[in-house]
């Protein structure tokens, strides 16, 4: 702690909350410095104030008109010297004891202990890395505030295109996965659900990059990371549509992906209809009040059909068929192999050609909706009628491996909304059952804004909603990720304990969903570059900007390394 | 024992002397056949001269004081002057400030020779008499205190290798590359048959010598103009430098070239400063950085006013 740059401005007022720092003429300062300063507090001895720079400025005294400039800089007829100073905000005050540094105390850069103090890194039970400060040291959160036991959850915004949610979130995840020995009991058999929804990007997590030099990989180490892929992960993909009995993944660049489908079975049995309703326009019709009706009675009425394996046919319990049964088609009976069968016997219920609705099917709505209703499923039967098919079951296994990527990049936005709405459910509904924390699952959601929008309903926002509230004490983590956070709903931002933001539109960045940023921050982030984010977490009054390193793993198939393709063999 | 009060209003008051102006040279001294030339302006020539300093001081009363007295109340004062210099470097184009000394007096009419008592802020005065009763006195001592200050640290450059040129008139006529600037004209130097050619003279542009004064005072001196008049009177922009007479005629003449052609390059614009052109830029800094360093007029004023107060 012998690092002297400068000494506290005296010409300006100090205060608990920020003071400037002349700087010496031959020390610096930049943006995201740490400092320390101590104080002599009469009767109470030494008080340290710990801060971190949030402005650097420069001005030449002496001049008191713009013009000065010339005179003193070009001409020098005028004396005049450049000051240089920086703005500092507190970070902490050890021991608690609230005063202003005094004017004219020695700053110094805070290095060592001090910089841990100035972090609170010496306080966090679990300090987890989540990037490089300036000084290229490590910057930690802790992580009792994401895996649930102090907090949960974590939001990422920033516009697209700078690669920075998707990649921070992932880059966090390696993290956890990579350094067990903080993570502890929380890591053991975590689990990881990733969406891919744009491009292919997230399917060769497990491909060396051939991008990655050794400068990276030095900034990994000093994180305490071994810099390689993802070790364990499961690649999913929905079949090709139109590609007949043969489940064909729907990618373009990687074939060795699994292909996931749900029987009529399953969903029947998952209830996973109303995942076929989730424009936020459909609540306010009755359309949702339907398909609850329609869902149950299908419970009710379907029975296994021997020979077809995961389809069904709709009989009337009545007729005394128990779960589980087995029943052989009678001659001409409609057997459910899809989800274009289910609606065709769904409209023999609903929707008769001769004849009026069936009341236990439809309860009182007008006709109306239930010509909406069939105009929905029809439309979700061309849109994602190819997830569904009977045959053997394909559904996602989501403990096959420790991240599960899901690629919806090629399904339509109702189908990305159904394939998400149901593996939501489906990793919720398992904790629910167990009432246990560990272990951990992980969801990792881009583009959070579609799922669980400011304003409307839809089952999924609930359902995300109830993860946000819930999901921290049953062990489920959202990392969700948006443009804009001021587009999704707040019941979902505001349980996020851990907030991080990349660059954002100038515009969206004055928004109060990012008041936890500081004036001068929130300024810096339209600039902010890739690889660099402002994250906030509890522990921290001011949010810290960091730089995560370039990952090791691929994020396009260009980038593969050689003798890694997945081509090889073939 | 009588007892010294500081008085209760403010120092300013009644300080509106302007001592500078009392320098007068004698009616009849002036001698405008120095220079062997018509009476016509003349173009100033930069010689390049590298180091030019501008030296200047500045005072300021800080308190009136009154020494009680059984014969009556002896008036006195607090004064504070600061003197410094701006180097500039016309080759590195730069200008530093150095030499700043401030000094503090206590000034006494009558022979009496103030004892104050310890101050705060390391706040000290060297006490001074005055021995006839002429309040004027006070502050011209002040005055006087500054003008040798500046006298002494325009010497020290000039000798140090730099042209010097010294706010107001020269205080110490000595033989070295220093000239004495006055920016303001209270009466014409000039007789009347050379009177015109102030309307004449341009921007750059300098009178022939002349000289004023009689004996150890005998000095050369000349107008200059240091901008163009633009619609002002014919003594817009003019300013009157002197010179020792021992340098001799041509050395001054020299000098005279030189700041014809020089000093307009640091004249101030009317925009920033009210006293444009005339009050020149380093000089204007370096006021500015003096009184600064002078301190706090307010704090000082406490300082005396609780010594004085407790002495009791």
């Amino acid at each position: 702690m012998s690092d002297t740059v400068g000494r506290v401005l005296g010409s300006q007022h100090t205060s608990t909350r920020e003071f400037r720092v002349a700087i010496g003429d031959e020390r610096y300062l930049q943006l995201d410095d740490l400092v320390v300063v101590a104080t002599e507090v009469p009767g109470k001895g030494e008080v340290n104030t710990y801060g971190v720079v949030t402005e650097v400025e420069a001005v030449y005294e002496g001049a008191s008109f713009e013009s000065d400039t010339f005179r003193i800089a070009e001409q020098g007829s005028m004396p005049g010297v450049a000051v240089r100073s920086a703005q500092v905000s507190v970070t902490r005050v050890d021991p608690e004891l609230w005063v202003a540094p005094n004017p004219g105390g020695l700053v110094e850069r805070a290095t060592g202990a001090a910089r841990d103090k100035a972090l609170y890194t010496d306080e966090m039970g679990r300090p987890l890395p989540v990037g490089l400060g300036r000084d290229g040291l490590p910057v930690y959160v802790d992580l009792d505030f994401f895996d649930g036991r102090k907090g949960g959850h974590m939001s990422v915004s920033g516009i697209s295109g700078v690669a920075t949610k998707t990649s921070f979130a992932l880059f966090f995840l390696r993290m956890l996965t990579g350094r067990s020995d903080i993570v502890g009991d929380a890591g053991r058999n975590l689990r990881v659900l990733v969406f891919n929804v744009k491009g292919e990007d997230l399917l060769w997590l497990d491909k060396h990059n051939k991008d990655f030099s050794q400068d990276d990989a030095e900034r990994w180490s000093a994180l305490g990371v071994d810099p390689s892929p993802f070790p364990s992960v499961s690649l999913w993909a929905p079949p090709r549509p139109r590609s007949g009995d043969v489940a064909v993944p729907d990618t373009a660049g990687r074939q060795d992906v699994s292909v996931f489908a749900w029987t009529p079975r399953e969903f029947i049995d998952e209830g996973l209809l109303r995942f076929l309703f989730t424009d936020a326009s459909d609540t306010r019709n009755q359309v949702s009040f339907i398909a609850e009706r329609v869902e149950a009675q299908l419970r009710r009425y379907a029975v296994d059909v021997t020979g077809v394996p995961g389809g069904v046919v709709l009989r009337d319990p009545a007729e005394g068929h128990g779960s589980g049964s087995l029943v052989t088609p009678n001659r001409g009976e409609r057997v459910i192999e899809s989800l274009s069968d289910l609606s065709d016997a769904l409209e023999e219920y609903i929707d008769p050609i001769d004849g009026e609705p069936d009341q236990r099917w439809t309860g009182r709505v007008q006709a109306g909706t239930v010509s909406a209703f069939m105009r929905r499923f029809a439309a979700a039967v061309v849109r994602l009628g190819h997830l569904i098919r009977a045959g053997e079951s394909r559904r996602i296994d989501r403990s096959a491996a420790q991240v599960t990527v899901v690629g919806i990049q090629s399904l339509h936005d109702l189908g990305q909304r159904f394939v998400v709405g149901a593996l939501l459910r489906e990793a919720f509904a398992e904790k629910e059952g167990s009432g246990q924390r560990f272990p951990l699952s992980v969801v990792v959601l881009d583009e959070l804004n579609k799922y669980a929008p400011r304003d409307g309903q839809s089952p999924i926002k609930d359902m995300l909603i109830d993860i946000a509230q819930r999901g921290r004490s049953l062990g489920v983590l959202l990392v969700g990720a948006q443009q804009t956070a001021s587009r999704v709903a707040p019941e979902v931002l505001e349980n996020a304990a851990l907030r991080v933001t990349g660059r954002l539109d100038a515009a969206e960045a004055e928004r109060s969903e990012y008041g936890w940023m500081l004036p001068s921050t929130r300024a810096r982030a339209r600039l902010l570059k890739p690889g660099t984010m402002v994250v906030s977490q509890p522990a921290i009054p001011v949010p810290l900007v960091v730089d995560f390193p370039f990952p090791p793993w691929a994020t396009r198939k260009e980038e593969v390394a050689e003798g890694d393709d997945p081509f090889e063999g073939l | 024992m009588s007892r010294l009060f500081v008085e209760g209003w403010m120092p300013e008051y009644g300080a509106s002397v302007e001592p500078d102006e009392d320098l007068r040279a004698a009616e009849g001294s002036v001698d405008v056949e120095v220079e062997d030339r018509q009476w016509e302006p003349i173009v100033g020539i930069d010689d390049g001269i590298p180091k030019v300093a501008f030296v200047d001081g500045v005072r300021r009363i800080d308190a009136r004081l009154l020494l009680d007295e059984v014969v009556g109340p002896v008036p006195g004062i607090c004064g504070t002057y600061a003197v410094g210099a701006v180097l500039w470097d016309r080759v590195e184009r730069s200008s530093e400030v150095v030499g700043e000394t401030v000094a503090r007096l206590a000034v006494l009419t009558g022979g009496n020779v103030p004892v104050l008592p310890p101050l705060d802020y390391g706040l000290s005065y060297e006490g001074v008499s005055v021995p006839d009763d002429d309040p004027a006195m006070l502050v011209r001592t002040v005055q006087i205190a500054m003008r040798r200050a500046e006298a002494d640290l325009a010497e020290e450059l000039a000798q140090g290798g730099y042209f010097v040129v010294a706010d107001g008139p020269l205080h110490e006529p000595t033989e070295t590359d220093k000239i004495g600037y006055i920016k303001s004209h209270s009466r014409m130097y000039l007789p009347e048959e050379q009177a015109p050619i102030m309307g004449q003279l341009g921007a750059a542009e300098r009178t022939p010598l002349f000289t004023i004064g009689e004996g150890r005072l005998r000095r050369y001196s000349w107008y200059i103009r240091l901008a163009d008049r633009t619609g002002g009177h014919s003594w817009s922009g003019i300013a009157r430098c002197e010179a020792s007479a021992g340098l001799g005629a041509d050395a001054v003449a020299r000098l005279a070239d030189r700041s014809a052609a020089v000093l307009p390059s640091v004249a101030s614009e009317s925009h920033i400063d009210p006293r444009a052109p005339q009050n020149l830029v380093p000089i204007a800094a370096l006021e500015s950085d003096l009184r600064h360093r002078m301190g706090d007029s307010g704090l000082v004023l406490r300082a005396l006013r609780t010594a004085l107060g407790e002495a009791a």
